[in-house]
């Protein structure tokens, strides 16, 4: 096997002046072996889209040496021969089309190749086969779907018969359906044309795909070796921001709790998981018998229902939606994007929306702050119909939304003025003003000191919060988030539901959007699925995921934790599988393993 | 809604003026410009209009829709009319508050109303309803690639051109969904005066601006990944054939041409 990438000590510093600068790489020796698959696994700012770049020379190492191909990028001539060998895939995927068809895009990197034409028309016909484009070949960029820009993206690279194709991030904003097709055929593409694969992600399930990690933080790396053992490390990795396999998780900390750590790679796979689960349970039954046993689950047992939401009373409905459908277009009545849609929501509750992407779910929330406008009668908030004119104002002011990407709005000097935009219409002195920021700011957990500074120095979950904050400003009284979490790295997802849940537990009604079941099902008292417009399901989490058919018919999964709770139902009859954290898990195998030992 | 904005003028459709190459298209563009001009007789301007007819019907375009594209220019048009019909020379026809309208000023107005209208319709029949803006951009590159011996960046301007084509619709797009999330958070874009309207417009724009920094520093790091530098040893997947209609098409706009402007000597020679 020969080396295709290799990085000897290599460093890249933005600013000199600034030591402990983030996105900045130092003294990192890795090897990519040729046609291998290797991710670069990091939270945000950890340096590793550093590394993507030092590997295609869009950087230029400061010290040390790096070699692709055998070649060291350090002149004109070298930086082309390389560029010329690694095809690249970043994050944004409207960001990195320039053709203004399909076709004339994939032939951008031919045409700077300086490739004679009979050999670009082929090219650009094979890559364009090679990602399944064809049909769309003279579409233009606009009109295909972030999915389908990204696989364009692939097809530019291919088109330049490229050794190396190198992943930024590619599928961080895609949809879950369409990051698991596009990481299928790049798969596909590393073993049919022998491709060398590095995928930088902050995402798990990437990584697993890989048959090695090098796990990046503060520029240098921290970790490495096989998915197998690096995943050993479960703790270090959640320390580091990261995410480990829910599955992983759980067995880890059941072997915490019970004080036999787990072998190296014993808990890889979801079965070796169970596998490891199962002995340790048994032991742990068999050591302790008797009264200290069944006291301990005793106190589980609280444990478990302390966290778990208690079901509200049937209290005043703030949203009712009543048998809303919406047509995007209005010569075609047929093609609905909302089709006859009810339901309610009451005040102080945490309703999840899920669905596939083109279910309906942004065109839902959409209506209930009148920004489509919904027929009369059809919509109702806080008992305003939002079909009504006058109604509108107050509407918005009660009820808070944000779109995807809220960052993307921010537009004031300060994050303080940003956040105060949304009073502008309100009668308040500023010293009011500015008790309104400060809180606002508070219940997002954004530092007080931050408050002065332009919102654009402001790293990308700091700047969530700051838009989440110009929201929170005008105390609504009902919260609509669209995929808050999308984009961030496994702490900022964490930290934005948290977020939600202190918010929840503060009156604030909230509807959060997204097509996370594990995130999801995590904080939301009532789930309502969406499917081709129309609602395929409406319940409590527990009775969403307990009719695991009729999900799937809408696409989706149920939640990784309670599948692997499922997994223990045929040992512990009595197991609850709706909980949708792994500490909770772990301490409910607990429970259900004393339980059975004492009634044994 | 994005294309409708941008592309609105183009009307897409497989005729034998759209498959024209368009650097032939260009040039017909500007001859026939040249030719309305100059068409200083009745029957001159007849031709010509005669031969826009037979363009418009081989373009399958509606008439109304390249009538529409007069409508910017109604006022000049309107203008020009009224300055030539009361400045012309001969005997008055009717007189009142001052202005005298002669059968001869009357006659001339009518021609340059003519005139012009066929000017602007030849232009936009070639141009911009049968030629997407991108195809122009690259007629314009080829016709002007000369210039690149005196230093003109002509590779660059047209790469301008395509990329500001290409990120239309993407801007627009994003524009709208900062309007709305601003009016989310509770901007009105309808009422008040037009302080109030200007700064909600500030409220749109520098979102959209610092988004557009942003797509440009990212899309210049990918064109630098797929080796782009410049349009030095570039080859060009669109190609630029000349095909038997471009020829024949040639053929009968230089007749036109050759009619309007050799007809009147070839008039006195008969006589």
């Amino acid at each position: 096997m020969s080396v295709m990438i290799r990085f000897d000590r290599a460093s890249f510093i933005y600013d000199e002046d600034l030591p402990q600068e983030v996105h900045a790489v130092r003294d990192i020796s890795l090897d990519v072996e040729r046609a291998g698959h290797v991710a670069i696994l990091g939270r945000n700012g950890s340096g590793k889209s550093t590394v993507a770049r030092l590997v295609n020379a869009l950087l230029l190492a400061k010290s040390g040496t790096i070699e692709v191909g055998g070649i060291e990028p350090v002149d004109d001539e070298t930086v082309y021969l390389v560029r010329r060998q690694c095809g690249m895939v970043f994050q944004n995927p409207d960001n990195q089309i320039v053709g203004t068809t399909v076709e004339e895009d994939v032939a951008f990197g031919p045409e700077n190749l300086g490739m004679p034409w009979e050999r670009m028309q082929k090219a650009v016909t094979s890559a364009l086969d090679a990602v399944g484009l064809n049909q769309l070949r003279t579409r233009a960029p606009h009109e295909l779907s972030g999915g389908q820009k990204q696989k364009l993206a692939i097809a530019g690279a291919l088109a330049m018969q490229p050794h190396c194709l190198i992943l930024d991030e590619a599928t961080a904003m895609l949809d879950p359906e369409s990051a698991v097709e596009f990481l299928q055929l790049v798969e596909q593409l590393r073993e049919r044309r022998g491709l060398t694969v590095l995928t930088i992600t902050h995402n798990m399930e990437e990584a697993l795909l890989a048959d090695y990690v090098y796990v990046v933080d503060r520029g240098q790396i921290a970790l490495s070796g096989t998915p197998s053992d690096v995943f050993d490390n479960a703790a270090t990795i959640l320390q580091l921001g990261l995410d480990v396999p829910r599955h992983i998780e759980i067995a880890s900390e059941i072997a915490r709790r019970t004080n036999q750590p787990l072998l190296p790679g014993e808990a890889f796979t979801f079965m070796d998981a169970v596998t490891a689960v199962e002995s340790r349970l048994e032991s742990f039954v068999s050591k302790g018998a008797g009264d200290r046993l069944y006291q301990t689950a005793k106190t589980i047992q609280t444990d478990v229902d302390k966290e778990t939401p208690n079901d509200r009373d049937p209290e005043e409905i703030l949203i009712s939606v009543d048998h809303l459908s919406h047509a995007y277009d209005e010569k075609q009545p047929d093609v609905k994007s909302l089709d006859d849609v009810s339901f309610t929501v009451k005040r102080g509750e945490l309703l999840g929306i899920v669905g596939h992407s083109g279910s309906g779910k942004s065109t839902l929330i959409q209506h209930l702050n009148a920004l489509i406008r919904p027929p009369k009668g059809k919509v109702k908030v806080l008992g305003l119909d939002a079909s009504e004119n006058k109604n509108i104002k107050v509407i918005r002011r009660h009820l808070g939304l944000l779109f995807q990407y809220p960052e993307h709005q921010l537009f004031e000097e300060t994050v303080a003025k940003d956040i105060a935009f949304g009073l502008g219409g309100e009668k308040l002195t500023q010293e009011e003003i500015d008790l309104r920021v400060e809180e606002a700011a508070r219940n997002v957990g954004l530092d007080k000191a931050l408050l002065d500074r332009s919102p654009f120095e402001l790293s990308g979950g700091q700047k969530r919060r700051a838009a989440i904050a110009g929201i929170l400003v005008m105390r609504p009284d009902v919260l609509v988030l669209d995929e808050p979490a999308a984009g961030l790295d496994p702490e900022g997802k964490r930290d934005i539901l948290n977020d939600a849940l202190l918010l929840q537990k503060q009156g604030v009604t909230i509807l959060i959007v997204s097509h996370n079941m594990d995130d999801i099902a995590r904080v939301a008292d009532r789930l309502l699925v969406l499917n081709k417009g129309r609602v395929h399901q409406w319940g409590t989490p527990a009775e969403v995921f307990s009719d695991e058919v009729r999900l799937q018919q809408a696409g989706l999964e149920v939640p990784r934790s309670m599948r692997f709770l499922q997994a223990f139902e045929g040992i512990y009859p009595g197991i609850r599988t709706d909980l949708f954290r792994a500490d909770l898990a772990a301490l409910e195998l607990l429970r259900a393993a004393a339980e059975a030992s004492h009634g044994a | 809604m994005a294309r409708k904005i941008m592309f609105g003028r183009y009307i897409q459709a497989d005729s034998f003026i759209h498959r024209l190459d368009p650097r032939v298209k260009l040039a017909a563009a500007v001859f026939m410009m040249v030719v309305s001009l100059l068409s200083r007789q009745f029957w001159q301007i007849a031709l010509v209009t005669l031969a826009t007819g037979v363009f418009v019907y081989l373009a399958k375009v509606s008439l109304s829709d390249v009538l529409k594209s007069i409508r910017p220019i109604l006022f000049l048009l309107i203008f020009a009319f009224l300055l030539n019909v009361f400045t012309g020379e001969g005997e008055p026809l009717v007189s009142f508050l001052g202005l005298t309208l002669t059968l001869d000023g009357l006659l001339t107005g009518i021609k340059t109303l003519f005139r012009l209208s066929l000017l602007v319709l030849n232009t936009t029949l070639f141009m911009t309803l049968t030629t997407t803006p991108i195809l122009i951009a690259d007629a314009m590159e080829r016709v002007m690639s000369p210039l690149k011996r005196v230093k003109f960046p002509v590779h660059e301007m047209a790469m301008m051109m395509s990329i500001a084509l290409r990120f239309v619709p993407t801007l627009l797009d994003e524009a709208q969904k900062i309007m709305k999330a601003q009016s989310a958070r509770g901007a009105d874009y309808d009422t008040g005066g037009p302080i109030k309207k200007a700064k909600g417009l500030v409220s749109i724009l520098i979102p959209l601006f610092i988004s557009a920094f942003r797509r440009a520093d990212d899309l210049a790091t990918a064109m630098e990944a797929r080796c782009y530098s410049g349009g030095e040893g570039r080859t060009r997947f669109r190609v630029m054939k000349i095909q038997t209609s471009d020829v024949l098409f040639s053929i009968i706009v230089a007749l036109v041409g050759i009619v309007v402007f050799v007809g009147p000597s070839f008039l006195k020679m008969a006589y």
